[in-house]
């Protein structure tokens, strides 16, 4: 786990040794980075794009709620409720106001963020255990609302499609499936160094601080509401942005996003990849959209794998996939990494 | 203006969803006050309740005899749940058992599908007459619902009151480790409590399945409004619990004679009112750790 | 000081929470009806000591064994039911319950329903009956509190800071029924008050910072002066003892 000191670490005045030891220095913060996604770009020769794709959107999905559990200690029930927001701003602008798909996704962003500040004071007072249920009961009603109350703007259950109205754009043109994915690992890769800078940073410490323990971190004269409202706008903005590109990529939106069936997924994939962990959401999302493209060739019952997954990983020391590789890699690494400071991967 | 009629058979629709949430709900208040766990997974029981009564009463012609078989499997497969995972997770802090019992749940739903499959089955309501109540034609089983939540609540509130064991729960609620220091096995009031908590949410399911279609999804769908009138009520009051069923049931009946679409919602506004003035619901109490 | 085989010998103890060691070797026993206290500051150990024997907490290592039985690992419930009981530092009843109802429960537990004996001790209590336990004062929360523990007549009573908070009247009542109970029951009884503690008390242990420093078994010797000599936070100490 990051520990406070982390941050201080990275920041120690430069020391002597000039540009040569700043780009050693850039390039040790950065490795791991760059190697996980240049991993997934590899990845492309090997995994059909869809899957792929569909995993790099799941991480970016998964990352706000592992945030959230993993360095707040809040677990939310109702990250759909996010996503919703964020592919539907998008898909109302593509659908009725314009065609550019970077515009769109922007968009989405930013409802997302809009609607995290609105619930957010309200929310993030709470205990984590009506917490948790608050974000469903939100997931819930927004499902409603897309489904039956705006069903008129939303097409209710029919979705919305418009694939072909997302514009080729120059650079990369999001409507191909192979650029999107370019694009996707770009964005993606921006998201894990936001994130990695956050796990270093003396924000990140108070995170961590704030989940272990509630009253020392006030009595050192910081706001934990404050801390906490932060991290929650940062978390589902980042679960607005995956929506934004969901619809992006689809081209299409329905309610059934936001179903309560779909509550489970971004928790699953939290723990199965190891809820703190910098790479466990992409990890999960690997694991979890891979077991299940070969699971449900074989057994309809999908719940019934991810169900006793969920109890199994937790009853077995709650580290997840990458919870449990990490700390072993990290270990063989150690020698060699050893002046950069430990900020958690 | 509202028809008299729709307002009194709304009232009783009312009064009738309101007992289902709140013979759901007790079981969650009660497990958190006494264990300080989130179990998530009664909405497993109530799920297990309503499809043995399907079952059984397809079976036996008698829903009843679903009813009770329903309460029973229910008590059943909570006792095991209950030895084989919670006992291990009670010092585990509440996020821990709300992520485990919702795994529970989902798996549960899980094997739901597979003995039961997908499709939504419609079970046949015991009664099909009408009452007359106030002028208004009503129908009896939501009374009978009525009159067994009542009974449940009257069940419980002597149970808790006027017997030992009962006053040994509600001392565990206000600390369980001092309960254990005057030699009380803490260990079976918790297992017993869980298992009355597992039986009162199947016998949940039980009566809702004359009213809806039993589907596997039941329990996912329901756990938000539960959840609701949980927080309004605040966990670990029955009394809470009690008036924050009936407020949500009044507040869905009526508010679907008032405008249907946005009726789902108004519980949610109601939640968010209460929660602004009191975090921990109208009655709930605040976490103790142990 | 009472003849017989010593009722509860704790050796060579070691209890932390987590990574931090909060008692380090502790080692003593207790008579049988026999009154020992146990002094120090804050923090030095003395309630997490009480809850190890009672056991709320499980040591890293070491013993804890009456003339009949080990303790260590045992459920508290069951420790509780061999007849060795605790009266936490809190001063909490079940505020929902009565003071009957309260006095119920331990008597459920252990048969015990001659109530005459804690009336006996505490007359105020039986004025009390009827009240919820929530708007009891202090004093007399602290009274239910060794009620319910006396009942079942125990070999070992656990006690942790009674008059911690409790008017000097009240004090002197306690003084007394400590005296009268321990007749039949050992008692161990970790303070601060050490005027009191030096009045009844047939031997003193003290403790600092997780260890015993001194062993006070002298009648003569266990006087406040000795006590407050031996937890002077010492640079270094390592547990002299010093009777």
């Amino acid at each position: 786990m990051s520990t406070a000191s982390a941050g201080m670490t990275v920041r120690r005045s430069k020391a002597a040794g000039g540009i040569r030891a700043s780009a050693a220095r850039l390039f040790a913060w950065w490795w791991d980075l760059l190697l996980a996604f240049s991993l997934l770009g590899l990845l492309r020769f090997v995994a059909p794009l869809p899957f792929l794709n569909e995993v790099i959107i799941f991480s970016i999905y998964t990352i706000g709620c592992n945030f959230l559990l993993g360095r707040v200690g809040f677990i939310s029930f109702g990250q759909p409720a996010y996503l919703a927001v964020g592919a539907y701003a998008t898909a109302f602008y593509l659908y009725y106001f314009g065609t550019n798909p970077y515009l769109g996704i922007l968009i989405g962003l930013g409802a997302g963020m809009a609607v995290t500040l609105l619930v957010g004071p309200l929310f993030v007072r709470l205990r984590s255990d009506y917490f948790a249920l608050v974000n469903l009961a939100l997931a819930v009603i927004i499902y409603y609302l897309m489904q039956k109350v705006l069903a008129d703007i939303t097409h209710g259950d029919n979705g919305l499609w418009f694939l072909t109205q997302i514009s080729s754009t120059p650079v990369l043109d999001l409507s191909r499936p192979d650029q999107f994915f370019v694009f996707a690992c770009i964005v993606g890769l921006a998201v894990w160094a936001f994130y990695k800078y956050l796990d270093d940073s003396i924000f990140g410490a108070c995170c961590l601080a704030a989940k272990l323990n509630d009253d020392k971190l006030k009595f050192l004269g910081y706001s934990n509401y404050g801390i906490r409202l932060l991290a929650f706008v940062i978390a589902n903005s980042t679960t607005a942005l995956a929506g934004a590109m969901y619809a992006v990529y689809l081209g299409f939106v329905s309610p059934e996003i936001t179903s309560p069936a779909r509550a489970a997924d971004p928790v699953v994939v939290t723990i199965l990849g190891g809820a703190g962990t910098l790479y466990g959401p992409i990890v999960g999302s690997l694991a979890y959209t891979g077991m299940k493209d070969l699971i449900s060739r074989v057994m309809v019952n999908w719940e019934l794998v991810v169900g006793f997954l969920i109890v199994f990983i937790m009853l077995a020391g709650e580290q997840g996939i990458w919870g449990t590789l990490q700390p072993r890699l990290k270990k063989l690494f150690t020698r060699r990494r050893k002046s950069s400071g430990g900020g958690e991967q | 203006m509202i028809d008299a009629h729709l307002l009194v058979s709304g009232v009783i629709f009312g009064l009738s969803i309101g007992s289902i949430y709140f013979l759901m709900t007790i079981g969650l208040s009660l497990c958190f006050g006494l264990m300080r766990i989130i179990s998530l997974d009664q909405l497993l029981y109530y799920s297990l309740g309503a499809y043995l009564t399907y079952s059984i009463s397809l079976a036996t012609g008698s829903l009843w005899l679903g009813v009770l078989g329903g309460v029973v499997v229910a008590a059943v497969v909570s006792r095991a749940v209950e030895r084989l995972i919670f006992q291990r997770i009670y010092q585990r802090e509440l996020t821990f058992s709300m992520i485990t019992s919702f795994g529970i749940l989902i798996g549960g739903v899980g094997v739901i599908k597979y003995f039961w499959g997908l499709v939504p089955r419609p079970v046949a309501v015991p009664i099909a007459a009408q009452v007359d109540v106030l002028g208004t034609a009503v129908p009896a089983y939501r009374l009978v619902v009525i009159a067994i939540a009542l009974a449940v609540y009257a069940g419980i509130w002597l149970f808790l009151h006027r017997t030992i064991i009962g006053k040994a729960i509600r001392a565990g609620i206000e600390d369980a480790e001092h309960v254990e220091g005057l030699g009380i096995n803490v260990h079976r009031l918790f297992t017993l409590t869980f298992v009355i908590a597992g039986a009162l949410s199947g016998l949940a399911g039980a009566l809702h399945a004359p009213l809806i279609m039993v589907d596997p999804q039941m329990g996912l769908e329901v756990l938000a409004f539960a959840f609701m009138v949980v927080i309004i009520g605040g966990l670990g009051s029955i009394k809470g619990t009690l008036i924050s069923s009936l407020i949500v049931g009044q507040v869905i009946s009526l508010g679907s004679l008032i405008y249907a679409p946005l009726a789902q919602m108004a519980p949610f506004a109601v939640m968010l009112l209460i929660l602004l003035v009191r975090p921990t619901g109208l009655y709930g109490s605040s976490l103790v750790k142990r | 000081m009472k003849n017989g085989r010593d009722m509860l010998t704790v050796s060579g103890l070691n209890v932390a929470y987590g990574e931090s060691k909060v008692l380090f070797d502790i080692s003593f026993s207790v008579g049988p009806d026999q009154i020992v206290a146990c002094v120090g500051r804050n923090g030095a150990g003395k309630t997490t000591l009480l809850k190890s024997i009672a056991g709320f907490l499980k040591p890293t290592s070491g013993s804890i064994a009456t003339a009949d039985a080990d303790l260590v690992g045992i459920a508290p419930y069951a420790v509780a039911r061999m007849g060795i009981k605790y009266v936490p530092q809190d001063k909490k009843v079940f505020s929902d319950l009565t003071v009957r109802e309260n006095l119920e429960l331990a008597s459920y537990v252990t048969k015990d329903y001659g109530w005459d004996r804690i009336t006996g001790y505490f007359p105020k209590l039986r004025q009390l009956m009827d009240r919820k336990a929530g708007y009891l004062s202090g004093g007399e929360r602290q009274m239910l509190m060794i009620g319910r523990a006396i009942l079942g007549n125990p070999k070992l009573l656990l006690v942790d800071e009674p008059t911690e908070g409790l008017a000097p009247s009240f004090v002197t009542h306690l003084k007394d029924v400590f005296r009268e109970v321990s007749r039949t029951t050992a008692l161990v009884i970790v303070e601060q008050n050490l005027p009191l503690v030096c009045a009844i008390a047939e031997k003193v242990y003290a403790l600092n910072e997780g260890r015993i420093v001194a062993e006070l078994i002298e009648r003569d010797a266990i006087t406040p002066e000795a006590c407050e000599r031996h937890l002077q936070p010492a640079a270094g100490a390592a547990g002299g003892a010093a009777p």
